[in-house]
């Protein structure tokens, strides 16, 4: 490999990246705490999420190793690949918590849905990249082919989360790729009478209260309302400087439901009050923009697609459960980056940056 | 999980044959053109970064720092709770250190909501357990789950017997969220005895709980008596525990907040053995006694008969227990001393001598008795049919001659009599510190026009004179007065706690001679008129009685008087005595009360005997007793 390639590596990108990392192995080691009678105990959260990110770091170096541009040829197997994968789940696959979304490896269990995330993003730079033109109907219906396939998979699972991250990645590359008006106008329409028909007919009971909950919290604050709620109290009495680290009454208490995955921000939010959560939404937005960067700075649409691609596959899922414990989303169970526990999530994460640094490596070379 | 795809290590591991064609598959594809990043594209990212930022920002603003304190608080009542600590209730003692009212320990079961899984089934086990029918339980339940946050102990039952506290405790860690509590319920160790005058504690009602921040769910406080009246003092403060707890209310921490501080130790005037005495003496008839102190007002005894054990109330009485009480006939639940009212009788006339002689009646003024008296085509009657002949006013109270009282009333009018039996403390609470007193009731015109639209006669002015007719006196009020008699004219409080203050309430308007005649009066009644009974030679003594009619007429055809035997019990009259002794400077009022008994001197005089045979020993002489000393001697040797 060309030593050369390093000096237009994305730094900014790099320490954004390691400074969440750090933020969210420190937030976990608190989180971990339970107080209790005598003193506190730690579970070893912390420790596994060091571990799956010191292997997560050597996936991106792996994912920065070879040239972006391969990727082209193995979006299509890959995505079939990835759709074979998800038809068996239904007919070997493990249930968990009453969802079927795992295929049994013998030593450890695969997520084919996890996978189907980077398939469609591939696979939709890959589309995408033919041409520059706003996509007309035909290849807008292309595109959304390849979301809707693996989606409609992924909803039977049932998996709502992920089906509409798949889509939602989708959504922002067509958006940013540029779409004709008359197909966005339609689509436009078209919203409201998909969400109708999901609610009627693709959501389930528990997923309908939740959107009910979300509008309105105190009916029901014993069950879903409960997770709100609490999540709401935690951040709330941080106030603005936080109650110090390792001093959240709500998460080491227990109060705080979900405080390791889900609601992980939460235990930040109580611990460092206003001033550490606009630091944080400030260090997202950097992280965000330095992905910007590369794709604005990437040297062919290819790259800069793909490099859009994840900068949506992060961008909605800090949105989405930021969102969410803050009460501006319904609870649904998407982690945040970096920050709440997930040793497949923290893979995946490092490896779509590998991804990204791999594209702003080779921003300056036209020809292999 | 995501391994690095096979082919991205460039085939190393591939045959030779194979390679080139997969090297051309594996060709990278260089776009022609060279790229620009659509412009929409690059703002609409920049504006979704932007537009995150300030939507979050905006918010944790909202949440951490606009509506941050309340979370707070919030968050604190999460892990903080108060749990009480009880304050023992003081105790009542009587003048001589026995104890009336006490605490005991009582076991109950409480259920926390919160961790609790199967309430219905926990509500049925709490039933087969304590035998309660369940649907008592789930109505208490029911009740009770609104006024409690779902994590505090909601007690469901308060009082369960040791043997049962031990089974219940071997099997309750089976039942999440129920637990056994320890309280005090209280005791009353004399229970009728004391009934009244103690009242009872039970459970605060939605009312009192509304009415007082102090009071919480499951708290007892005083429903009547003195339990009632001494609240404050009784109760004493709670403490409080601050207790840090997690989420599944395991308790990491206690600190004591506020230490409890029991409730004032009270003292009665009253005497227990004195009691049991005067109690003893009624002899399950219905009645009262008082016993109180001439000079200073203080109660010794307070006796209504019957009573009822207030420890039932204590414990949570049962309907039926209560429906017995309620439809009981003879009223235990009623304190006669102080809530019965009855037509005084003769006692009235120490009333009306006092007016004759505050208006000019001379008491060597005679009245010629014959036996009654004619008003119009009506006749009144004295009580004893042949007459007594000359009466003065010494002799009409030592013989309750009706008929002097019938004419020197009609020359005074009912007016007067209706001042003066008012400044005397008739018609008015006396002010003892027991609840729900009533006041009974002075005749006047304007009353009796109010009441019954008809203008006052002469005839009512010649029964009021007696005693009979409309007035209605409380035993406690006729003791109030006659301990005026005794005291230089002062109607004092009746005191019922042992450092309670002489309260002067008001006083006779009569000059000390009246009060000095009235009690020389009531001396000669006792040693050789209608109130004998109650004389005795170690003692000065004096007394006046009464027998008060319930229903007028009480001839029969044949124009002879019935005996009390005959007449059925709620017609009987009556029987009254109002007495005071005197024994080494000590003066006491004693006024007997008893409930269609009969006459004064036969069944109330008896008793008030008894009462003073206690209060001053026995009376020498007495054979009676005078054999049982020797008895006792004999035994001894």
């Amino acid at each position: 490999m060309d030593t050369r390639l390093f000096s237009y590596l994305n730094w900014g990108l790099l320490a954004c990246m390691l400074a969440l990392y750090l933020v969210g192995i420190g937030n976990l080691y608190s989180a971990s705490g339970t107080r209790l009678e005598e003193g506190m105990t730690f579970a070893s959260y912390y420790q596994r999420q060091l571990v799956w990110g010191l292997i997560g770091l050597t996936g991106m170096l792996l994912a920065m190793y070879f040239d972006y541009r391969r990727l082209r040829n193995l979006a299509w197997p890959f995505f079939i690949l990835t759709l074979i994968l998800l038809l068996l789940v239904p007919l070997v696959g493990k249930t968990v918590y009453g969802a079927k979304r795992w295929l049994p490896l013998g030593f450890m269990s695969l997520q084919p849905s996890e996978l189907a995330k980077l398939a469609v993003l591939i696979l939709a730079a890959r589309l995408l990249a033919r041409s520059g033109n706003p996509l007309g109907w035909k290849e807008f219906g292309i595109v959304l082919a390849v979301g809707l396939a693996p989606a409609a998979l992924i909803i039977t699972q049932p998996d709502l989360g992920t089906t509409l991250l798949v889509l939602l990645i989708l959504a922002g590359m067509i958006l940013f790729h540029g779409i004709r008006g008359y197909v966005f106008k339609t689509c436009l329409l078209a919203v409201p009478c998909v969400g109708a028909f999901m609610w009627f007919v693709g959501m389930h009971d528990y997923q309908r209260q939740r959107v009910l909950t979300f509008l309105n919290p105190g009916d029901d604050p014993r069950g879903t309302g409960y997770h709100i709620l609490q999540s709401r109290i935690a951040i709330g009495s941080g106030e603005i400087w936080g109650k110090g680290y390792g001093e959240g009454t709500q998460s080491q208490l227990r109060f705080l439901p979900e405080r390791h995955s889900d609601f992980a921000v939460a235990v930040f939010g109580e611990e460092w009050g206003f001033v550490g959560c606009v630091a944080l939404v400030t260090l997202f937005c950097l992280f965000l923009l330095s992905i910007f960067s590369t794709a604005v700075q990437a040297k062919d649409r290819f790259g800069s697609m793909l490099v859009v691609g994840v900068f949506f596959y992060f961008f909605w899922q800090i949105v989405i459960n930021m969102g969410m414990v803050i009460g501006l989303m319904p609870v649904v169970g998407i982690p945040l980056p970096f920050i709440s526990y997930g040793g497949s999530a923290m893979l995946v994460n490092f490896l779509l940056l590998g991804i990204v640094l791999n594209v702003s490596m080779r921003r300056f070379m036209f020809k292999s | 999980m995501i391994q690095p795809e096979p082919s991205r290590q460039q085939g190393v591991t591939l045959p030779d044959s194979k390679r080139e064609g997969l090297r051309a598959w594996l060709k990278i594809q260089v776009e022609s053109e060279s790229y620009q990043p659509p412009r929409s594209g690059v703002i609409l990212l920049q504006v979704l970064v932007g537009l995150f930022f300030f939507i979050f920002v905006v918010r944790f603003w909202y949440l951490q720092v606009h509506r941050g304190e309340e979370f707070t608080l919030q968050a604190q009542r999460n892990h903080q709770r108060e749990e009480r600590i009880f304050a023992p209730r003081g105790r009542i003692l009587d003048a001589t250190g026995k104890v009336l009212a006490d605490n005991r320990t009582a076991y109950g079961l409480s259920l926390v909501r919160e961790d609790c899984h199967d309430v219905p089934a926990t509500l049925a086990q709490i039933s087969a357990w304590s035998g309660i029918a369940l649907d008592r339980i789930q109505d208490k339940y029911r009740l009770d789950r609104v006024k409690m946050k779902a994590f505090e102990p909601l007690q469901l039952i308060t009082d369960i017997n040791f043997d049962l506290v031990a089974r219940i405790e071997s099997e309750v860690y089976a039942w999440p969220g129920l637990s056994i509590v320890v309280r005090t319920k209280r005791h009353y160790p004399e229970k009728d005895l004391f009934a009244h005058v103690l009242g009872y504690v039970a459970e605060a009602n939605e009312k009192e709980l509304s009415n007082d921040d102090a009071l919480a769910l499951g708290d007892l406080v005083g429903k009547q008596g003195l339990e009632f009246k001494l609240e404050k003092a009784l109760r004493g403060h709670k403490g409080l525990y601050e207790v840090d707890v997690d989420a599944h209310s395991r308790i990491l921490g206690k600190h004591l907040h506020t230490r409890p501080r029991g409730g004032q130790e009270i003292h009665l005037a009253l005497d227990r053995d004195l009691q049991k005495a005067a109690w003893e003496a009624l002899d399950g008839e219905a009645g009262c006694v008082v016993v109180m102190e001439a000079d200073t007002g203080r109660l010794r005894a307070l006796v209504t008969a019957p009573a009822y054990d207030n420890n039932l109330f204590a414990a949570g009485i049962s309907q039926k227990d209560w429906n017995l009480l309620r439809n009981n006939k003879r009223f235990p639940l009623q304190n006669r001393v102080i809530q019965s009212i009855y037509p005084p009788g003769s006692v009235w006339k120490l009333v009306m001598a006092a007016l004759f002689l505050e208006n000019g009646v001379s008491p060597k003024a005679t009245v010629f008795c014959g036996g009654q008296v004619k008003l119009g085509n009506q006749i009144f009657r004295c009580w004893r049919r042949g007459g007594h002949g000359h009466m003065d006013m010494e002799a009409s109270l030592i013989h309750s001659c009706d008929v002097y009282y019938y004419i020197m009333a009609e020359r005074l009018g009912i007016d007067k009599i209706e001042d003066f039996a008012r400044a005397c403390g008739f018609g008015k609470t006396t002010g003892i510190d027991l609840p729900h007193e009533r006041s009974g009731l002075v005749p006047s015109r304007e009353w009796k026009k109010r009441r019954f639209k008809t203008p006052w006669v002469r005839g009512d002015t010649y029964n009021t004179s007696i005693g009979q007719g409309y007035t209605l006196v409380t035993p406690v009020q006729m003791a109030v007065y006659v301990s005026a008699l005794l005291n230089g004219g002062y109607l004092l409080k009746p005191q019922l706690l042992d450092d309670a203050a002489r309260e002067e309430r008001g006083r006779i308007p009569a000059q000390e001679r009246t009060l000095l005649f009235l009690v020389e009066a009531m001396r000669k009644t006792a040693s050789v008129g209608t109130a004998k009974v109650v004389g005795r030679k170690d003692a000065d003594m004096g007394g006046k009685t009464g027998t008060a009619q319930v229903v007028k007429l009480r001839m029969t055809a044949g124009e002879r008087r019935l005996t009390t035997a005959e007449v059925e019990y709620a017609q009987r009259d009556h029987a009254w005595i109002a007495t005071w002794g005197i024994k080494n400077s000590k003066r006491y009022v004693v006024v007997v009360m008893v409930e269609h008994g009969g006459g004064g001197s036969s069944v109330a005089g008896p008793v008030a005997k008894k009462v003073y045979a206690h209060l001053f020993g026995p009376e020498p002489g007495d054979s009676k007793v005078l054999a049982g000393a020797v008895r006792h001697q004999t035994a001894v040797r």
